[in-house]
């Protein structure tokens, strides 16, 4: 492999590993003040509990996140040094922004982690409720920033050189706004299925059944929401891929072949050699009017691209199908939950429990094939249409052994942070027994 | 607005190098530590730092950020070139900022806490020590920019230029410069006998600092290093290193007579000084390479980027600043407690 290779690599392995943290961290915190604020109402001593193991949770993410952020913020310029010498400037606007939320975040943070019986009561919880807005908002501003590498605006390209630079319009691109309603939806979804499942496992060993309910009920709740919406964001988002970056359209659905009334493609073996997939099911002028809302519509294939200009299809669309299928499989287990409000035995037989444990962790796989999809889904682009991801490496050899650095220290990181909350449930489950 | 921007580069290196600069130290020093202290110091350091020791950081990120939206060209070089310690610096930061975390939130206090700690201090060692190397690399006059890179060979452009005396001299001033910090915040933070225990390491400290700073200006001056040479020919630089200097006898008066305000203050502008001196040099050619110098503003982002990124830290500042300095007097970081 090439240096370019490891680059690739490593960039996909250090955000991969980011957008787990970085998720629980901005999603999280709501479920800590919801509990936070059942506490305050009822004075159960459940609720505080929770409040204050969720705490801990939230820190130890936090700082995990931040870390690894503050490594991706060095990592842009290291890895990709002519990418943010040109779009640096262009992409700055969110990029600031998203310092100043993060640092409100670390001051909330501070104010809330420090601030039991020492700050009133009312201002610890807004403090708490803080680190949830700063985060989301933070997150909101950092996928600014990658829609404008799908959907480059807001200057002019005059003999390599960037100029008429309008940060504003850099930052309200065109997609700005269906990819951060999509992930903000993702991060909901994917944190609430994750840490409801937890809770769901431990009600099935039989332990500390009220906290881990309690846990259980608010988690879910911002799960189900977000998954149930999720696929109206899914829709936006494909109409608007389809409209500004067509190759990719035709990449997640391996449509090779342009044609009028595009079927769509479910599953399937993609032979990139051969162009054509194999295995799957096809469901008549379903592409077409998901892209364009128009059973007959025209949807143009890879073949009509040029060849050096193709993303790897079978990656992209095997990575798409993944993401819709547990959408899918999330949001019948969200209507599943709001069914269950209503059908209060269901939450005395162990399937239920069962179904939410091994749900647990398909929300953030989920997460991480979509940033599949929207990533190698521009390649070779790094700036769609403008510059290419081989244009902008760091001419410094010997990536290979900084990739193989970072693999080993954020595995060690992801063993460390899952053995540890592995204790804190442990230590919750029999402080009360 | 230039100078807007200009001023928060400044302002968030100053803040980085002064937190950012105790919370390394507070590692260093527990490094240093008999082993009776290391616990005092570790229980102290949480108390002090805690509520703050995230947003410490968080000016790192700033600087970066600003760096790059507003002085891409310049970025670009170091980030090219500084790739190598600049990597040991993140692994510095996640190694020893994970293992804080670990250490004061983990739920079982057990065996894993040596693991924690040791982690903790060997980063909090090696990072500023490191960090130190990247400045020094960027004044040693050692860097040979090129587009050429497979004329030289790979140690000749992204090893040797980092990895030299003069850089390791850098660091490790770094680094006696955040113990220097790092013990005279304690000072304020313990009473009666511990005290003692913290003047004495800060005076240690800044004794340590002054001779590795006399060595760094000593090897530069008999290499003929353009930065040094300057420097010492710089009036304003020599006098701001004279006046911190001036500065250590109040200081040292006060970490004896134990006023813990006015030793945060004094320490505070030493560092302000420092900076001025050594940026103010060569400024704005804040590179020197074996063959040109690179002008910080020369490569500037256009005005239409200037002025949102001004605004944007104005109203970003509004909004930090307060809440920032809300969060230390909530938790009497300001004003540390009276000697009973």
């Amino acid at each position: 492999m090439e240096n370019l290779d490891y680059a690739r690599l490593q960039m996909a392995f250090t955000l991969g590993f980011h957008i787990i943290f970085a998720c629980i961290g901005m999603v999280m915190p709501f479920f800590m003040v919801v509990s936070h604020k059942k506490w305050l109402n009822t004075r159960n001593p459940v609720y505080l509990k929770l409040t204050k193991a969720w705490q801990k949770g939230v820190a130890i993410f936090f700082v995990t996140g931040a870390v690894s952020g503050t490594a991706l913020s060095f990592e842009l310029g290291m890895l990709w040094p002519e990418f943010m010498k040109h779009a640096g400037p262009v992409i700055g606007m969110p990029f600031s922004l998203e310092g100043a939320a993060f640092f409100v975040e670390a001051i909330a943070l501070g104010f809330y982690l420090y601030g039991w019986k020492r700050l009133p009561e009312t201002f610890h919880w807004i403090t708490g409720i803080i680190i949830g807005i700063s985060g989301v908002a933070s997150g909101i501003l950092v996928v600014s920033a990658n829609a404008w590498m799908n959907s480059p605006a807001g200057f002019e390209v005059v003999n390599g050189a960037f100029t008429n630079i309008d940060p504003v319009a850099a930052f309200f691109n065109d997609a700005w706004f269906t990819q951060a309603l999509h992930m903000t939806l993702a991060a909901f979804a994917a944190t609430g299925f994750a840490v409801a499942g937890i809770h769901a496992f431990q009600i099935l060993r039989n332990k500390n059944q009220e906290l881990h309910k309690e846990a259980f009920k608010i988690a879910i709740f911002f799960g189900a929401v977000a998954a149930l919406l999720q696929p109206l964001s899914g829709d936006i988002s494909a109409k608007d891929v389809a409209e500004r970056q067509p190759v990719k359209l035709a990449a997640m659905e391996a449509h090779y072949e342009t044609e009028k009334g595009a079927p769509l493609f479910i599953g399937g073996v993609v032979d990139e050699e051969k162009k054509e997939v194999t295995n799957k099911i096809e469901i008549p002028g379903a592409l077409s009017f998901l892209a364009f809302g128009d059973f007959d519509a025209e949807v143009k294939g890879l073949n009509d691209f040029p060849e050096d200009e193709l993303p790897p299809v079978a990656i992209v669309h095997y990575a798409f199908q993944i993401m819709v299928g547990i959408g899918t499989l999330l949001m019948l287990a969200a209507l599943l939950f709001f069914v269950s409000l209503r059908k209060k035995k269901w939450w005395d037989n162990k399937k239920f429990w069962w179904l939410f444990a091994v749900l647990s962790p398909l929300g953030f796989i989920a997460v991480e094939a979509g940033w599949v999809v929207t990533e190698v889904g521009r390649q070779p682009w790094i700036i769609y249409n403008v510059m290419k991801t081989a244009e902008a490496v760091t001419p410094m050899p010997g990536l290979k052994y900084s990739f193989y650095m970072y693999v080993l220290v954020y595995l060690a990181l992801a063993v460390t942070v899952t053995w540890l909350m592995n204790r804190q449930i442990k230590v919750l489950n029999n402080s009360t027994e | 607005m230039l100078y807007v921007v200009l001023f928060f580069t400044f302002f968030s290196l100053f803040l980085y190098v002064l937190l950012g600069g105790a919370d390394f130290g507070a590692g260093i020093v527990e490094l240093f530590s008999s082993r009776n202290n290391r616990k005092l110091t570790r229980d102290t350091i949480y108390h002090v730092m805690g509520p703050i020791w995230e947003a410490n950081h968080i000016w790192l990120i700033i600087l970066i950020v600003i760096l790059w939206i507003a002085f891409p060209v310049y970025f670009n070089i170091i980030i090219i070139y500084l790739h190598v310690p600049l990597t040991l610096v993140l692994l510095g930061i996640t190694i020893r900022g994970v293992a804080f975390i670990f250490r004061h939130y983990d739920a079982v206090v057990d065996t894993s806490q040596v693991w924690y700690n040791r982690l903790f201090r060997i980063g909090s060692f090696i990072t500023p020590v490191f960090l130190g190397m990247s400045f020094g690399t960027l004044v040693s006059g050692k860097i040979t920019l090129t587009n050429d890179y497979s004329q030289m060979g790979f140690a000749d452009i992204f090893l040797f230029p980092w990895l030299n005396a003069f850089t390791i001299l850098t660091g490790l001033f770094y680094a006696a410069l955040c113990a220097f910090l790092a013990s005279t915040l304690l000072i304020g933070e313990t009473t009666g006998e511990v005290r003692k225990i913290y003047s004495r390491k800060s005076a240690i400290f800044t004794i340590t600092l002054v001779l590795i700073g006399g060595a760094v200006l000593t090897y530069g001056y008999f290499t003929n290093m353009v930065f040094v040479k300057d420097f010492l020919h710089n009036s304003f630089s020599l006098t701001a290193i004279g006046l911190s200097a001036v500065l250590l006898l109040p200081l040292w008066q006060a970490i004896r007579k134990q006023h813990s305000m006015r030793t945060r203050i004094l320490a505070g502008i030493q560092i302000l000084l420092v900076i001025f001196a050594a940026v103010n040099t060569h400024f704005p050619n804040l590179i020197i390479t074996s063959s040109s110098e690179v002008d910080l503003l020369a490569g500037a982002a256009p005005d239409s980027v200037i002025r949102v990124l001004a605004i944007s830290l104005i109203i970003g500042g509004a909004i930090i600043l307060p809440g920032l300095f809300h969060l230390m007097k909530s938790f009497n970081m300001i004003y540390p407690k009276k000697e009973d």
